[in-house]
């Protein structure tokens, strides 16, 4: 008897539990970290509204959300990557965020140009060098464009040409300086790679810590993953060896890239939608987030982590448009396959 | 009554092609991007990549096919022919590389062999060297490539030259020992030129998962037709263009299966008639019996073994809570379904063309049968392409109106993709099978007043039972390892093992990597544990 | 007197069951002779002809041919380097090959020499018309025709023959049968038959051996 009783309330509870999360918002993201699983939690308790995840690759994302067209049942695309966003938003993909919320807490050049996106942390593309071998003086004032120079032949450790961040990368030096100087550029910077790009961002921090290569190229939160020990004790004693140097910071400052997100245009949840951008970006969940993943946080209200901010917090950062970069991405491939850098 | 009967027999002659026409559709929508526009990137690639890719893919080929052959040959001869140490439980291990996906080995080859891998480490302490000092040579190139590819696909190659080494007459070989030849002579003069036709069959598979993968060759950097794929869809921003490289390989493929078909027609001689015959192994001893074991055991060690022990290594690394996690599970059970279904589907279809093809059921059965094959070769991602394309189509004008709901984005678009990538394997398998059944048997049974129904379900079904069980295996197998179209085509919460593995060993997180990727291989493990049983159960002497 | 060419002493085998198919057998045959070994099916004939050419071992006894050992205490000479040849009853042609160049296979020489022998030996078994067809498209007595042609090309001193004309029908059997004969006759090769017809043995045979009981006798 007891049993049924039991039974029967669970029943009752599952059907009522339903109709309760009946509200949703469906989430294409290309971000995979487990701690973006407890951000969706939060926000389910926070607010009742269900979430519903589909994490690949960007490109596939992109291509499904492209195929479904209409029948999408996407509401919000999540990505790291300017150039991402860009080809997203070129495909006609997003809808207009109108959020003033958003607006006040978003600076302009880290949103599209009609609020078609907007970021929801940054990081920065900068310089990790031993520091048994160079101190933060010797290294003062290097700016990416001092990389070709035939000074750091055989020393410089980046990732394949395939990899996004490093087109993104070449593309606001495009942006920057034409696409002329930039494959002058590119070329002195192949030929001073220390081994044929090989591995992730980390493998080239790795390579420095091991003296394979005096300087490497990688995203910024990398370092502090790998201070954090989550990665095990290989990664935080490589981690201990180096020391990031923000680039360019007598120019026009260190490369900024974006995690960033945007309303599918064919949305059916679009208020669940914009409310789920807000969370992203007050408070808790940016603490969260930075807590985390070791990005920066688009709230001015929140500090990064204490592992990444000990490498410098107020350094000059590129201020301009990253919405560039996915326009000269192309053009930016086509060089880099040009000067060889594979 | 009749009525019935001849509704059955309309169905049986429709159906499969009605199906055909299903699993092909998405492969023509592909390739008919190469009579769209040709933009001008074409001329970038023609200038500064395309060569690359062309010579890499022919090296590839080149040095997969002869290290392969070389093992699973190698292999299936001895354990066909001789006795030695520890070669009992050899003669079903040695088909366990199966288990593992070229990806994971690459990942795994990585962790050992990079200058500050496991392996390094490890000899680096025994032999207390310097720090920088590197023993192992450096994988992340084309030949790491090649080591990876003919480690984990010799199997294909093995399983299909022993059938044949078994189900050739033993006779044959003691008719060539009576002309004077001793086991060497014998080995290149008769048994090599004997299982031509299922050493070109297994090579075949070998070239196609070769040139379809994209995660092993992407992690070595090596730049191939799959990467530039990949790079142009997705760094150029042109899935036209992309999809246009696609139908060229798809066109290089196609070489590959015609070479196939043409070798397999040439000697279409049936197997039937062999009579197992208990003849005595010869006995290995000594200095033999080792070199023999060490040949057999060496491919099941670098293909199995090690990655298996450094997945362990890492695993023990990383805290347990994650190791059998909900999601984890949850991809488990994902992946088992999907794989059972796609395997049962792609059997029965299988089944039927090959049954209708043996009647002489006219070319356009007979070619598109062939042409569906073609999908194994398609790299996932493009396949999942030309399935959403083809879904978009039917939804746009047909599923709005009469099924409420979307074709995008079901279950039904992932297993689209299962069977037309797998539907090769049941197919070679199923094929090979009905070839060692002799046509006269069909001509007897016929002529004792059987319909060709009753001979498919009394006579080639019972025959066929070793074939269609292989053929199942070899499905799930497949689906378990899959990944770039399970990556695009799956619903929402809908992970499988392989795109758990992918996405965290993408990041170089190996250590979260371990979990999926261990049962991966565990869960292949269980279609190839039966398959050896089968290997066990056709050992020369039991009829 | 012709001089013993094939002599068995003693031999007995047994297969892994256990069972003794052939119990201290004793045999001789003469240069130039052709003996017949009789007996039902499954009785061991098979095996008889397999261990005098080696492709089995037997548990105890001896083998001498032409004045050497082939099997022994020590001794085992491998079947390739045996020079006696054998007519399996599978006749077991290779599959890949042409008739022609199912004869070629044992020969040795110049491709030209290789040629001319087996056109030579296709032409006394009366199988030329088929040189270029394959072993599947031929019936069963062409088959082994080819068969014996193959075994004979190398011309060894000794040819074994297991059931050569069982799947015959009774024209085309005396025809090969005697055609065989003749043959051998002509080129002094020494043979030995198995077969199970005792009128068949009594007209090709010098000699016959019955078979029985892991047992042989000589009746005739």
């Amino acid at each position: 008897m007891k049993n049924i009783n039991v039974l029967s309330t669970l029943l009752a509870l599952s059907i009522f539990t339903n109709f309760v999360f009946l509200s949703e918002v469906n989430i294409y993201t290309s971000r995979h970290y487990d701690s973006d699983v407890m951000l969706y939690e939060s926000f389910t308790e926070l607010t009742g509204i269900k979430v519903n995840i589909i994490s690949s690759k960007s490109q596939a994302l992109i291509e499904r959300l492209r195929s479904e067209g209409s029948n999408s049942p996407a509401d919000i695309f999540i990505t790291v990557d300017a150039g991402n966003l860009w080809k997203a938003q070129n495909y006609g993909l997003f809808r207009r965020i109108n959020s003033k919320k958003i607006n006040e807490i978003v600076p302009k050049n880290l949103r599209g140009e009609n609020n078609e996106w907007i970021a929801l942390a940054k990081r920065s593309r900068v310089i990790f060098y031993n520091k048994d071998i160079y101190s933060k003086a010797d290294l003062q004032g290097l700016s990416y464009k001092d990389l070709s120079s035939p000074k750091w032949k055989n020393k410089i450790a980046i990732r394949s040409s395939n990899n996004l961040y490093n087109q993104s990368l070449v593309a606001s030096m495009i942006a920057k300086y034409g696409e002329s100087y930039t494959e002058n550029w590119a070329k002195g910077l192949v030929e001073n790679f220390a081994r044929k790009p090989q591995g992730n961002d980390r493998a080239q921090i790795i390579a420095v810590a091991n003296n394979e290569a005096d300087l490497a190229i990688a995203n910024s939160y990398y370092l502090g993953l790998m201070l954090s020990g989550k990665k095990g004790e290989k990664q935080l004693n490589a981690g201990k060896k180096v020391s990031i140097l923000f680039p360019s910071q007598n120019e026009e400052g260190a490369h900024i890239n974006i995690s960033g997100a945007g309303i599918i245009k064919s949305s059916k949840n679009y208020d669940n939608a914009i409310k789920f951008l807000e969370f992203m970006l007050s408070e808790q969940a940016q603490k969260h987030l930075v807590e985390n993943t070791y990005e920066y946080p688009i709230n001015k209200n929140v500090e990064p982590s204490a592992l990444i901010s000990q490498f410098g917090l107020n350094f000059k950062e590129n201020i301009s448009k990253v919405s560039e970069f996915g326009k000269f991405n192309s053009a930016a491939l086509k060089l880099m396959d040009r000067v060889g850098w594979q | 009554m009749a009525l019935l009967n001849q509704l059955l027999k309309n169905m049986f002659r429709f159906a499969p092609l009605i199906f055909l026409i299903i699993l092909i559709t998405p492969l023509v929508l592909v390739l008919l991007s190469l009579f769209g526009e040709y933009n001008d990137n074409w001329n970038h690639l023609y200038n500064y990549v395309l060569p690359n890719y062309v010579v890499n893919s022919i090296l590839l080929i080149l040095g997969v096919s002869v290290l392969s052959t070389i093992l699973g040959v190698g292999t299936a001869w001895l354990m066909t022919n001789f006795d030695f140490a520890n070669k009992s439980w050899l003669e079903w291990a040695v088909i366990l590389p199966l288990a593992v996906p070229p990806y994971i080995l690459a990942y795994t080859f990585t962790g050992l062999f990079d200058s500050y891998g496991s392996a390094n480490e490890l000899v680096k302490t025994l032999f207390t060297l310097d720090e920088n000092y590197a023993f192992f040579p450096n994988v992340r190139n084309i030949f790491g490539a090649i080591i990876v590819f003919a480690f984990t696909l010799y199997p294909y190659i093995y399983l299909t030259t022993r059938m044949a080494f078994i189900n050739q007459s033993r006779s044959l070989i003691e008719a060539g020992k009576l002309l004077g030849f001793n086991n060497w002579a014998l080995f290149f003069r008769l048994a090599v030129p004997l299982v031509r036709p299922a050493l070109i069959a297994g090579l075949a598979l070998v070239i196609m998962e070769t040139l379809s993968d994209f995660g092993a060759v992407e992690h070595f950097a090596v730049q191939t037709f799959t990467t530039g794929i990949f790079r142009t869809w997705f760094g150029m921003y042109d899935l036209n263009t992309a999809m246009q490289l696609s139908s060229i390989l798809m066109i290089f493929i196609v070489f590959f299966i015609l070479i196939e078909r043409y070798e397999r027609n040439r000697m279409s001689f049936t197997y039937a008639g062999s009579t197992f015959k208990k003849t005595s192994k010869k006995k290995l001893r000594g200095f033999k019996s080792l070199c023999a074991f060490v040949f057999c055991f060496s491919p099941l060690f670098i293909g199995f073994i090690l990655p298996i022990i450094e997945l362990t290594n890492w695993a023990i690394f990383y805290p347990s809570e994650y190791f059998f996690s909900m999601n984890i599970l949850n991809s488990l059970f994902n992946t088992a379904t999907m794989g059972l279904i796609a395997g049962i589907i792609c059997t029965i279809f299988a089944l039927f063309i090959n049954f209708l093809n043996r009647f002489g059921g006219g070319n356009f059965l007979k070619l598109s049968s062939q042409f569906l094959s073609l999908g194994y070769a398609l790299p996932g991602l493009v396949l999942a392409v030309g399935i959403i394309q083809f879904f978009s189509l039917i939804d746009n004008n047909f599923s709005k109106y009469f099924l409420g709901f979307s074709l995008v984005g079901s279950l039904l678009g992932l297993l689209l993709a299962y069977i037309i990538k797998a539907y090769a394997l049941a197919n070679n398998t199923i094929e090979s099978g009905f070839q060692r059944i002799s046509n006269s048997i069909d001509d007897v049974s016929l002529s004792l007043n059987g319909s060709k129904l009753k001979i498919f379900y009394k006579v080639h079904m019972p025959l066929m039972k070793t074939s269609i069980f292989t053929s199942l295996l070899l499905v799930i197998s497949e689906v378990i390892k899959e990944l770039p179209a399970t990556l695009i085509l799956r619903p929402f919460n809908f992970d499988t093992l392989a795109v758990t593995t992918y996405i965290y060993a993408a990041e170089e997180r190996m250590y979260e990597a371990a979990s999926p990727a261990i049962m991966i291989v565990l869960t292949g493990l269980i279609p190839i544990i039966f398959l050896s049983q089968l290997i066990r159960d056709s050992r020369p002497g039991k009829s | 007197m012709k001089r013993d060419l094939l002599v068995l002493k003693n031999i007995s085998f047994e297969y892994e069951s256990d069972k003794e198919i052939l119990s201290e057998i004793n045999l001789s045959l003469k240069e130039g002779e052709i003996i017949g070994i009789l007996g039902p099916s499954g009785i061991g004939k098979s095996s008889l002809l397999r261990l005098i050419t080696g492709l089995e071992k037997p548990k105890t006894g001896e083998i001498f041919y032409n004045n050497e050992t082939l099997c022994g205490e020590k001794i085992f000479v491998p079947p390739n380097k045996r020079g006696i040849g054998l007519v399996l009853q599978e006749k077991a042609l290779f599959p890949h090959l042409n008739s022609l160049e199912n004869v070629k296979f044992g020969l040795r020489g110049s491709k030209a020499s290789k040629e001319a022998q087996a056109i030579k030996f296709l032409k006394l078994l009366k199988a030329e018309k088929f040189a270029k067809t394959y072993p599947n498209s031929l019936s069963g007595g062409e088959q082994q025709r080819v068969a014996i042609a193959r075994a004979l090309a190398p011309e060894p001193k000794t040819v074994l023959l297991d059931e050569p004309f069982s799947s015959l029908d009774t024209d085309l059997r005396r025809d090969l049968r005697n055609d065989t004969r003749d043959l051998f006759k002509e080129t002094n090769t020494s043979s030995i038959i198995v077969t199970h017809e005792l009128e068949e043995a009594k007209v090709f045979c010098d000699r016959i051996y019955k078979l029985e009981n892991a047992n042989i006798e000589e009746i005739f």
